[in-house]
């Protein structure tokens, strides 16, 4: 079958000949040192792009063409291209916000935020912000999608610039003061908000101009998720955040026909809901290590209405697991996500330095083994992993207790 | 209800809500009237920082409500401290913390030290990227009964071995309780290394803490 065919019946809930498999966004490739491992595994000299960054942030690579193929790879990622980085000193670099990146041990992290000392939204605006019109940033994308698209049938994908909205903001004006802000400063968050969602808004014009008719698929990276509970409230998120994604989904999708995949890492059960009604078609990475990821129960309450990219964890599974029970966590995967349509399988983030190169091999060799239609991967899984949820699991996962706050004890004297 | 009782009430509600400006009035017109710094701290302050990392881990309060109701907290913890050390009041314990070596996320270290100073503990932050012999030279030197290391990446949570075996090399291990946290941190991950405690929380780190030391709240 066709790749865009398969996509296209996927995204529609339908079962394919396959279930679709991915590697290489900006946020989802591999970790140039385990590519290095993963190339000396393989003994195969011919593979390139061991030295080609992806995203200098988290220190990925391009993956090789070569080892796309050997993972039969059915996605090719169109992202646009990074500009105005500077090297500040040897171990730090600014990116076009003017974020400053400190290398630590494998990757950069944030080390100084432009609008830290921001108090008004005056000094937001005299901000000297990047130019999201700015020709370099498209740069060649428009004939590089356009040739994918009339020479091959993978199915392609526009990458955002990365670092989404509330990401972005947060390390633009600093994580606790932006946490703080969201609070006890609206008018200075939502001002930021404001010009961020101003520029993707343009950069979008531009980007899809020019890739719009070859792409099937919209990327946009976000993180709103946490390892335990969502980073925000399910509230602030509704008034802050949802309403101006939705305003930026409404302007992607009248520019170009395509699929809407929106990417939070963590956990985000308190706002599937919404996320669908903000026009999202597929949700990204599906965080399994993170509370309440439950993909058994998530397939329950929202196949027909979202789809699912990702939930191989790279947090807890990908590093510390031996091949076999990688192979088993892509059987589960399936059993649970894939079963009529709606699911594209990939690891749920960058594979890190700390995978061995033995199990990278091994998920991408499970989700070629198992991944054919119809899914038959009973014998494998144990019986509590083929247990349908329990209405309790659902109804936990639908509706999260809420806590009132308790008045000032009295001391007992 | 006299202006005593009514004015704690209200501190104790505006340290919930993180309104820093009100928790420094109401601190200060408490002090006015005579109340004493202690009297503020554990009748209202310390209880609303408790309700507080309680409303987190029910996930009524997030992140963002967390460390506004600290640096409220805060607030009043720069008025009080000074007038604390006068009247010789000790803290409950002594905790040293830091983010290991290779990581410098400090969002999650912040709020465990918050929510320890406002438990009564006198905490000792080493900041981010610390190396193995820091921690060991901060136990040496603050004697605490616990010291907690943070780690936000699968990547550094290998940094917890070697300092824990420095601390060890040191003739130190036998005196503290060593304390492990951070997102890709569980407990059995904390178990295989020879750590004493994980918490998933901040919140969940005190109780533990004061559960294990034989502190009452």
């Amino acid at each position: 079958m066709n790749r865009r065919e398969r996509f296209r019946r996927i995204t529609t809930f339908q079962e394919a000949d396959r279930v679709p498999v991915d590697m290489g966004s900006h946020v989802a490739s591999i970790h140039r040192l385990c590519y290095q491992k993963l190339r000396a595994y393989l003994q195969d000299e011919e593979l390139q792009n061991q030295d080609k960054i992806l995203d200098r942030m988290v220190q990925n690579v391009v993956p090789d063409e070569k080892l796309l193929q050997r993972y039969h790879v059915d996605f090719r990622w169109i992202a646009p291209n990074w500009i105005d980085v500077t090297d500040v000193s040897q171990d730090i670099y600014r990116d076009m916000w003017g974020i400053e990146w400190q290398y630590m041990l494998d990757a950069y992290s944030v080390y100084s935020s432009p609008l830290s000392h921001a108090r008004t939204t005056a000094d937001i605006d005299n901000h000297p912000w990047p130019d999201p019109e700015h020709p370099d940033l498209v740069r060649g994308v428009g004939e590089h999608a356009k040739r994918l698209y009339e020479n091959t049938d993978y199915v392609l994908v526009a990458d955002s610039i990365k670092g989404g909205l509330l990401t972005k903001a947060l390390q633009i004006r600093g994580y606790q003061q932006m946490f703080a802000d969201l609070v006890n400063n609206v008018p200075l968050a939502e001002a930021l908000l404001d010009k961020l969602l101003d520029l993707y808004k343009l950069f979008w014009t531009q980007f899809l101009r020019r890739v719009g008719p070859y792409v099937q698929m919209v990327y946009f990276t976000d993180d709103i998720g946490g390892q335990q509970s969502m980073m925000i409230s399910p509230d602030t998120f509704r008034q802050l955040i949802k309403p101006r994604l939705a305003n930026l989904i409404d302007h992607i999708k009248s520019q170009a026909d395509v699929k809407f995949m929106y990417h939070t890492d963590g956990t985000v059960t308190p706002v599937i809901e919404d996320i669908i009604e903000m026009g999202v078609d597929v949700l990204n990475p599906i965080q399994t290590s993170a509370l309440g990821m439950n993909t058994a129960v998530l397939k329950e309450l929202y196949h027909g209405r979202l789809c699912f990219h990702g939930a191989i964890d790279v947090q807890q599974m990908l590093p510390f697991s031996t091949p076999e029970e990688v192979r088993y966590d892509v059987a589960k995967r399936l059993y649970d996500l894939a079963r009529g349509g709606g699911y594209i399988l990939a690891p749920c983030h960058n594979i890190g330095s700390d995978v061995p190169p033995a199990n990278v091999e091994a998920l991408y060799a499970a989700a070629h083994e198992l991944g054919g239609y119809p899914i038959a991967v009973d014998h494998i899984l144990r019986e509590e992993d083929r247990r349908p949820p329990t209405a309790v699991d659902i109804a936990r996962q639908a509706a999260p207790q809420k806590r009132v706050r308790r008045p000032r004890p009295r001391r007992r004297e | 209800m006299n202006r005593q009782e009514e004015l704690l009430d209200e501190l104790y509600d505006v340290t919930i809500d993180g309104d820093r400006e009100a928790v420094v009035a109401l601190t200060n017109e408490g002090l006015a009237l005579g109340m004493k710094p202690l009297d503020l701290l554990f009748d209202a302050l310390i209880p609303a920082l408790e309700e507080v990392g309680l409303l987190f881990e029910a996930g009524t309060f997030f992140v963002p409500e967390m460390l506004v109701a600290a640096g409220a907290m805060q607030g009043a913890m720069d008025v009080l401290r000074p007038l604390l050390a006068q009247t010789g009041a000790k803290p409950v314990g002594t905790f040293v913390m830091g983010t290991v070596k290779g990581d410098i996320h400090d969002i999650g270290k912040n709020l465990c030290n918050i929510m320890l100073e406002g438990a009564g503990f006198e905490v000792f932050d080493l900041g981010v990227n610390v190396p193995e012999q820091v921690f060991v030279e901060a136990i040496r030197e603050h004697r605490p009964q616990a010291v907690g290391m943070s780690a936000f990446l699968t990547t550094t949570i290998p940094m917890f071995t070697p300092t824990i075996e420095a601390i060890q090399q040191a003739g130190l291990r036998e005196e503290v309780l060593i304390y492990v946290g951070g997102a890709p941190v569980t407990q059995a991950y904390c178990d295989s290394i020879g750590a004493d405690g994980y918490a998933p929380n901040a919140s969940a780190l005190v109780r533990d803490l004061k559960t294990r030391l034989g502190i009452g709240s």
